[in-house]
């Protein structure tokens, strides 16, 4: 009788695991595009329009004007609501648009805009934007756009962000074991760190 | 049958698989979550504000009236940790563990959140519109010297509301009470040097004898005393200073000793009197009044009456006669007796023998501003209180920074008192003892979230006022600070004056800006100032000049024979002030039950410590569960066995025990303020708080007791560190 409870056990185990594998083997685990859902946004926040080629009726505007933190902390950050009416204030044309109205709406109550987060990481993974934006901006002369991108996609062609890339682990560590150079003039390369601690801390 | 035959391998093996399931989940990317968080960003911010990266501002800690300057560090809005701030003089950018705990008090999940007046049992929320205007309504029902208001200790801008509005509603009733103030030290003190709180050089001294002052740990300003007492250990000229510890229970301070003397309780001003008798047979110069009123007190006398060995107090003498200057200090333990003034008036005369005075006992600076100088608390002021609720004399009471309800005495009666007055207002942190009782509760801000200045009662350098400013926005809309309530009731009765003040903070901005030139900024505009004084957190005053005097003297000084045993009562009990819970008001933050006492490192509980040879006597081990009984009151706690200690001697903590308040602190052991018997200090009247005698009983259970200290600090595994030593194989002429 028991030994007949232990071999159902064993079996409901293994086809549950089963079962669960063949779910998760649907979805590949490293692609170079992986669109995340659509989010909505209290404000469809059009980064087109800020960021997009002149050509296309963008403003062309650097990613780190807003995103000014990127380069001097772990955390992106969202820019504080103060930078957005600091150049709206002064853009009439648009000023009776619907989504200014609610930013202004937003602006005079003193609240902050409740933005929902496209690119979040689990809590165990610490990625430091600092580092990356260092080295590939700063170090490598690399254009804004293109180092952003490596992560979070080409956000200039986008309206309210998506996330484009898996940001898996293994997605990580595809970029990390590439070489490239130290820095713009150097002919000497190295690649991104592959210590567990890095990230897991 | 199922549970004994599926055993511990298949159970494995199972989870095995079950395990494998749970990790092939976790290869997708099902935990990365897109647009299910929100990210806050702020509406407007300075740009050194960099989210994950932390700013500190300067503030002054609010867990003990030592007013040490902290600064806190804000990420993203919210205080995170707390750091010394290197510019007060007071703790010169260190902090102790009861301080670091202060931002488990600003988001302690049972602080009260909204007004609440008394239905029958309950309180019920009502707004703060309501709440002042029915204070209003019942100070303006009684007569003006029918209102009283009970504080703690209170400095600064508070202070001088207060004040305000005492004077406005014509009431002179202000208590200030303080459960484990050195209030008789402070009285010899200004007997003999002319202050209550002259500033102690530990640095400058070559020997500190100390009758119980526990300065490392929880007197006065223990973080401030600590830096001093580095100093003393290793000073510039490579002399180490000798620290001497007499008392009867064993403090942190003790354990730092080179020498800690046990001593019969209450007998420390006859062993002052002895050395000073002693030093005089040896040579050093005493005025002859003086020597004549010690000659009774020979070594052999002394010896008896304390149970300190002759050969000690030989040493002692010798050790004070050869190095000087030397601080000898009257702590909690000499001063703790009905003859506690005597005990510290006799310490005061060693000092002033030994030509200390002006030395290692100084004039502290004069407080420019009177106005805002500290009134510190006593336990007389709760008597008198008391004593007026009796008569029915109170009818609107306010109580502010006490928690009276648990530090009183059982024997006080105040519970029932405070039952005769018919409205009584309790501003507080938690639904405690005290607040329980109330009619009207008013919640207050977190220290971290309050503006207010504080001018401490030892200051270690010059004069200084210490700002306490927000760290983060309130956690609660429904809490408002004690300057605003202050505020808030001032406009009601003095409009003219107070109705240009939108809030404290502009009245306290107004106020500093106002007197800039005294306060340092005369050359500056009042932006510059007010913004420099709040990146500082401290301001630094000219303190006026004041003289310290040598008033001590023999004449009337009469220190009683020692104790006569009560064979009924034959144990002394000794309250003992532990660095983190003082008098409990910090009982509800966790670090603090969980932190262990530096002595015994038990957590979670009280205990009652023990001589083994008293254990012994009454068949008691470690984790016994016994009855401590004084004529005023019992209680029940596990016994933890401990050499340092005097046989005749128990030791309970005191803030344990809380029966309100929160979470982490009720029910959490016993009250120890309940059991003692009302005996009071025959010159000034105040609680001799070491005055209790009890019998301790077996109450038949036995614990284990929750402690860090086993086998690994108990025995060392055999690798000797601190290996221990009988205490008659030191010598303490060879240590010197
Ligand atoms: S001594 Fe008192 S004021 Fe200073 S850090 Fe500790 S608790 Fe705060």
């Amino acid at each position: 009788m028991y030994c007949f409870l232990r071999l159902s056990v064993l079996l409901v185990g293994l086809i549950a695991s089963a079962g669960s594998y063949a779910v998760n083997a649907v979805q590949p685990l490293t692609t170079a595009d992986d669109l995340g859902p659509k989010v909505e946004q209290p404000i469809e926040f059009p980064h087109d329009r800020h960021a997009g080629d002149a050509a296309k009726g963008g403003m062309q505007i650097n990613c780190m004007y807003c995103h000014t933190y990127a380069r001097r902390s772990i955390v992106a950050g969202i820019p504080p609501l103060q930078k957005c009416i600091g150049c709206h204030q002064s853009i009439e044309s648009v000023r009776e648009t619907p989504r200014i109205k609610k930013l202004f709406e937003y602006w005079e109550a003193k609240k902050a805009v409740p933005w929902k987060k496209v690119h979040d990481l689990p809590d165990f993974v610490r990625f430091n934007h600092e580092r990356h934006i260092q080295r590939f901006v700063f170090a490598q002369n690399k254009p804004v756009q293109e180092a952003c991108g490596y992560c979070h996609g080409d956000v200039k062609t986008m309206t309210v962000a998506r996330r484009q890339k898996p940001l898996s682990m293994g997605w990580c560590v595809s970029c990390h074991q590439k070489d490239h150079p130290v820095d713009a003039t150097s002919t000497k390369t190295t690649h991104g760190p592959n210590d567990c601690w890095q990230c897991h801390k | 049958m199922i549970e004994n035959s599926f055993n511990r391998r298949d159970f494995l093996k199972v989870l095995g698989w079950g395990g494998a399931t749970v990790a092939l989940s976790g290869c997708g990317n099902t935990s990365v979550e897109d647009g299910k968080e929100f990210v806050t960003s702020y509406v407007q911010t300075a740009d050194y504000i960099i989210p994950s990266i932390g700013t500190y501002f300067n503030s002054t800690c609010a867990q003990c009236d030592a007013g040490c300057g902290i600064m806190g560090r804000v990420r993203e809005g919210r205080v995170l940790k707390l750091e010394g701030n290197p510019k007060s003089s007071i703790n010169n950018g260190k902090m102790c563990g009861l301080g670091q705990a202060g931002v488990q008090a600003h988001y302690n999940p049972d602080r009260i959140r909204e007004p609440l007046l008394r239905n029958g049992d309950k309180g019920e929320a009502i707004t703060w519109e309501k709440a002042l205007g029915l204070i209003n309504e019942k100070v303006g029902g009684v007569k003006a010297e029918n209102v009283a208001f009970l504080t703690g200790g209170v400095s600064g801008h508070v202070k001088a509301l207060l004040k305000n509005y005492l004077d406005a509603l014509g009431s002179g009733h202000h208590y200030v009470y303080e459960a484990v103030a050195p209030s008789i030290m402070r009285a010899a003190n200004k007997k003999a040097y002319g202050i209550e709180m002259p500033r102690l050089r530990l640095d400058k001294a070559k020997v500190i004898v100390s009758f119980g002052a526990d300065f490392l740990g929880a007197w006065i300003s223990p973080v401030h005393f600590s830096q001093q007492y580095a100093r003393f250990r290793k000073a510039d000229n490579g002399e180490r200073g000798v620290l001497v510890q007499v008392e009867s229970k064993m403090t942190l301070t003790g354990a730092n000793a080179d020498r800690w003397l046990a001593i019969r309780p209450g007998t420390e001003g006859i062993l002052a009197l002895g050395l000073i008798n002693s030093l005089a047979a040896a040579g050093l110069s005493v005025p002859g009044d003086v020597a004549a009123a010690v000659k009774d007190y020979t070594a052999d006398r002394v010896s008896k009456d304390t149970g300190v060995s002759n050969e000690h107090i030989g040493k002692l003498a010798a050790l004070l006669k050869e190095r000087s200057p030397s601080l000898i200090i009257a702590g909690s333990a000499a001063e703790g007796y009905a003859h506690g003034s005597q005990n510290a008036t006799a310490i005061a005369l060693l000092n002033q023998v030994l030509g200390n005075v002006g030395k290692t006992v100084e004039a502290p600076s004069g407080v420019p501003f009177p106005q805002m100088a500290p009134t510190p608390g006593n336990r007389f002021a709760l008597q008198a209180l008391n004593d007026n609720m009796a008569q029915d004399k109170v009818k609107v009471l306010f109580s502010y920074g006490a928690n009276p309800v648990f530090t009183a005495p059982a024997s006080m009666k105040l519970k029932e008192n405070l039952k005769k007055v018919p409205f009584k207002v309790v501003f507080a942190h938690y639904m405690d003892e005290t607040a329980v009782e109330a009619d009207l509760v008013l919640p207050l801000d977190s220290a971290l979230e309050d503006w207010a200045t504080a001018m401490p009662e030892y200051i270690a350098e010059g004069a200084q006022l210490s700002i306490q400013q927000p760290l983060m926005e309130k956690l609660y809309p429904g809490t408002l600070g004690m300057g605003d309530i202050l505020l808030a009731l001032l406009k009601q009765r003095r409009p003219d004056e107070y109705k240009g003040y939108e809030d404290f903070y502009s009245y306290l901005r107004s106020a500093m800006v106002s007197n800039k030139g005294a306060l340092g900024g005369a050359n500056e505009d009042d932006d510059t100032f007010w913004d420099t004084a709040l990146s500082r957190g401290v301001v630094k005053l000219v303190g006026t000049p004041v003289n310290i005097s040598s008033n001590a003297s023999a004449k009337g000084l009469v220190v009683p024979a020692p104790f006569v045993e009560d064979s009924a009562y034959p144990l002394h009990l000794i309250p003992a002030v532990s660095a983190s819970l003082r008098d409990g008001r910090n009982a509800n933050e966790p670090w603090l039950q969980e932190s262990p006492d530096p002595l015994t490192t038990i957590v979670w509980d009280s205990w009652v410590e023990m001589h083994p040879k008293t254990a012994a006597k009454l068949g008691i081990v470690e984790g016994d569960i016994v009855e401590v009984a004084s004529k005023s009151g019992a209680i029940k706690a596990q016994v933890y066995v401990f050499t340092g200690i005097h046989p005749d001697v128990i030791s309970v903590p005191l803030g344990y025990g809380h029966e309100a308040m929160g979470r982490y602190a009720k029910g959490i052991g016993v009250n120890a303020f309940k059991i003692l018997d009302p005996v009071f200090d025959k010159e000034t009247g105040e609680l001799a708080m070491h005055e209790t005698r009890v019998k301790v009983t077996k109450a038949g259970q036995r614990v284990i007791i929750v402690k860090d200290e086993g086998p690994a600090g108990g025995n060392q595994m055999g690798r000797k560190i601190a290996v221990r030593m009988s205490s008659s194989k030191v010598n303490l002429s060879e240590e010197v």
